[in-house]
């Protein structure tokens, strides 16, 4: 996949040399001469290639940032980066080619003297591919930079990464395009009795060849690709079901379609809800409870509130119709390119790299509007994502699937 | 039959610049630019020397043996004169070197990658020539 777009007309282009030199302007404001980034989210933003490898990003104060990457990958990354073969270099285990001796010969030339202010990220998530330092990275850099001092400074990143670009969130549409694609071949594949003998891995890969078909370049989710549930698995307790399992579909149970699609590693991720027939009154109580609690919560975001107000008020809602001992409390996760499908904001909350509740929205975030209910007792749950793009006084909604449940025949 | 020359001499550089020539065409280094230069630490004599290759469009345009500061190469291969004289007599591969960390490789690995058949086969042309190590 060729990512990088040099013609500034075209609707995915994304000015790469321009966040550069916004990185660079924090750095000096900052004091940081060099800047070791090694998260996933780092890499993309800078990079423009997707590195599932472990890899990392030396950004100078001037010039050319360059990345480091597995060797068997770098070519590739170089490849579908706006950075050439020059700036994006292979590690391996081999004599001064490790990726701490080389990495650590590298900022040292940068640096004058073979000294200074490194920049590092160091941190936690609760998203596995993260890609922090590990204690192990900390202290080998540590002591192959000795005359450095090595500094936490991810907020720099952070900061410039929250705002979305024109570019980025054409690329958020496109890949919410697909996945709508992704989601009519699923409905065209389960009606009319189309859903019997199918199981959930069945329908993850009918949403994924479509997806493909449509441009999608993976089904990027770290909880499994396409998650799909059917029947209890729908509403086990905290909402998660993932990855989708040999369950076969059956009459009178519900199904959840939660599908991925990745464009130039902008991200789509929307989750649609059957009922397959027939449907009792108290799963389309249920079924009704959901619907309309995910149209208030759409029409409530906006510049300006918070995840906390917004919560408050959704949870006020469900308390008054009687359903919230079955709403998962959190509404969304945050979004970025490629690698980033954490926290929403900074890591300023009062639980650290957890989302800040006060975090206040605005123009031209993008979040996961992620909704989650669960009745385990009924064995019936539901789950609503959709990429948004928080407007001034409303929200852009990137899939386009109308909202609904339908009742499957 | 030519008598023994000493390993890193003028003379050794004399003759292998002549086999480079003659036995590795451009067509054969497929019309590369680039340079190299191996840094050999403890000699037998106590010092550090050198061995640089310039090549230019697969030619070798220039072959430096000496002392003192090494000039800039694209790569830049450091190892004890013990193990680049055993890669040279063909006892030791120079892969096998470099994975066990008795080389040390300096530049773009991927493109290094893309080189090692070329540098083995200089390799081969050094361990024809009759030297004492």
């Amino acid at each position: 996949m060729v990512t990088s777009i040099k013609n500034q007309n075209d609707p995915y282009f994304i000015d790469f040399p321009g966040r550069l030199t916004q990185i660079q302007k924090a750095m000096a404001e900052e004091n940081i001469d060099v800047y070791l980034g090694s998260r996933l989210r780092t890499l993309s933003w800078v990079t423009d290639a997707f590195c599932p490898w472990r890899s990392y990003i030396v950004i100078p104060s001037e010039g050319l940032p360059t990345a480091f990457t597995f060797v068997i990958d770098a070519a590739r990354v170089a490849d579908d980066s706006w950075l050439d073969e020059d700036h994006v270099l292979g590690f391996a285990p081999m004599g001064g080619q490790d990726q701490i001796d080389q990495i650590a010969d590298f900022i040292k030339r940068l640096l004058k003297n073979g000294r200074g202010r490194v920049g590092i990220e160091s941190g936690m998530s609760n998203y596995l591919p993260e890609g922090f330092l590990t204690h192990y990275e900390y202290e080998q850099y540590k002591a192959a930079l000795s005359d450095s001092e090595l500094v936490n400074a991810h907020t720099i990143i952070d900061k410039l990464a929250l705002i979305k670009d024109k570019g980025t969130i054409n690329r958020f549409r496109e890949a919410s395009r697909i996945v709508d694609v992704g989601h009519q071949a699923v409905y065209d594949a389960i009606i009319d009795g189309g859903y019997k003998g199918m199981t959930e891995t069945e329908i993850a890969g009918i949403a994924a060849l479509a997806m493909r078909r449509a441009g999608s370049e993976w089904e990027w989710s770290f909880t499994g690709g396409n998650e799909i549930a059917c029947g209890y698995r729908t509403g086990l307790a905290g909402g998660a079901c993932t990855p989708a399992s040999r369950k076969e579909i059956k009459a009178g149970e519900p199904l959840m379609v939660d599908i991925h699609s990745m464009f130039k590693l902008g991200l789509g991720d929307h989750s649609h809800n059957y009922l397959i027939s027939p449907a009792t009154d108290s799963q389309w109580w249920h079924a009704n409870n959901f619907l309309d609690i995910v149209s208030l919560t759409l029409k409530a975001y906006k510049a300006g509130t918070s995840p906390a107000l917004l919560a408050e008020e959704m949870m006020d809602f469900a308390e008054e119709r009687e359903f919230a001992d079955y709403m998962v409390p959190g509404f969304e996760h945050g979004i970025g390119m490629m690698g980033d499908e954490w926290r929403i904001g900074l890591n300023d909350g009062p639980f650290p790299y957890w989302t800040n509740p006060d975090h206040i929205y605005q123009e031209n975030e993008v979040l996961i509007c992620a909704m989650q209910y669960a009745c385990p007792d009924d064995n019936i749950g539901f789950r609503y994502e959709n990429p948004i793009v928080i407007k001034k006084d409303c929200c852009e909604e990137l899939s386009k699937y109308p909202l609904g449940i339908e009742e499957i025949k | 039959m030519m008598e023994k020359v000493n390993y890193l001499s003028p003379e050794w550089r004399d003759e292998i610049e002549k086999r480079l020539k003659e036995e590795i065409s451009p067509e054969k280094m497929k019309f590369l630019t680039t340079s190299v230069v191996y840094i050999y630490k403890n000699c037998p004599d106590g010092n550090n020397r050198f061995l640089y290759f310039k090549i230019d469009d697969g030619s070798f345009s220039l072959i430096q043996v000496d002392t003192g500061d090494p000039p800039e190469a694209e790569f830049n291969v450091t190892g004890d004169y013990e193990v680049f004289s055993k890669i040279t007599q063909g006892i030791m591969k120079s892969q096998r070197a470099l994975m066990g960390g008795k080389l040390k490789l300096r530049g773009n690995m991927v493109k290094a990658l893309k080189l090692a058949s070329l540098a083995d086969r200089m390799n081969k042309v050094f361990a024809q020539v009759p030297a004492n190590y």
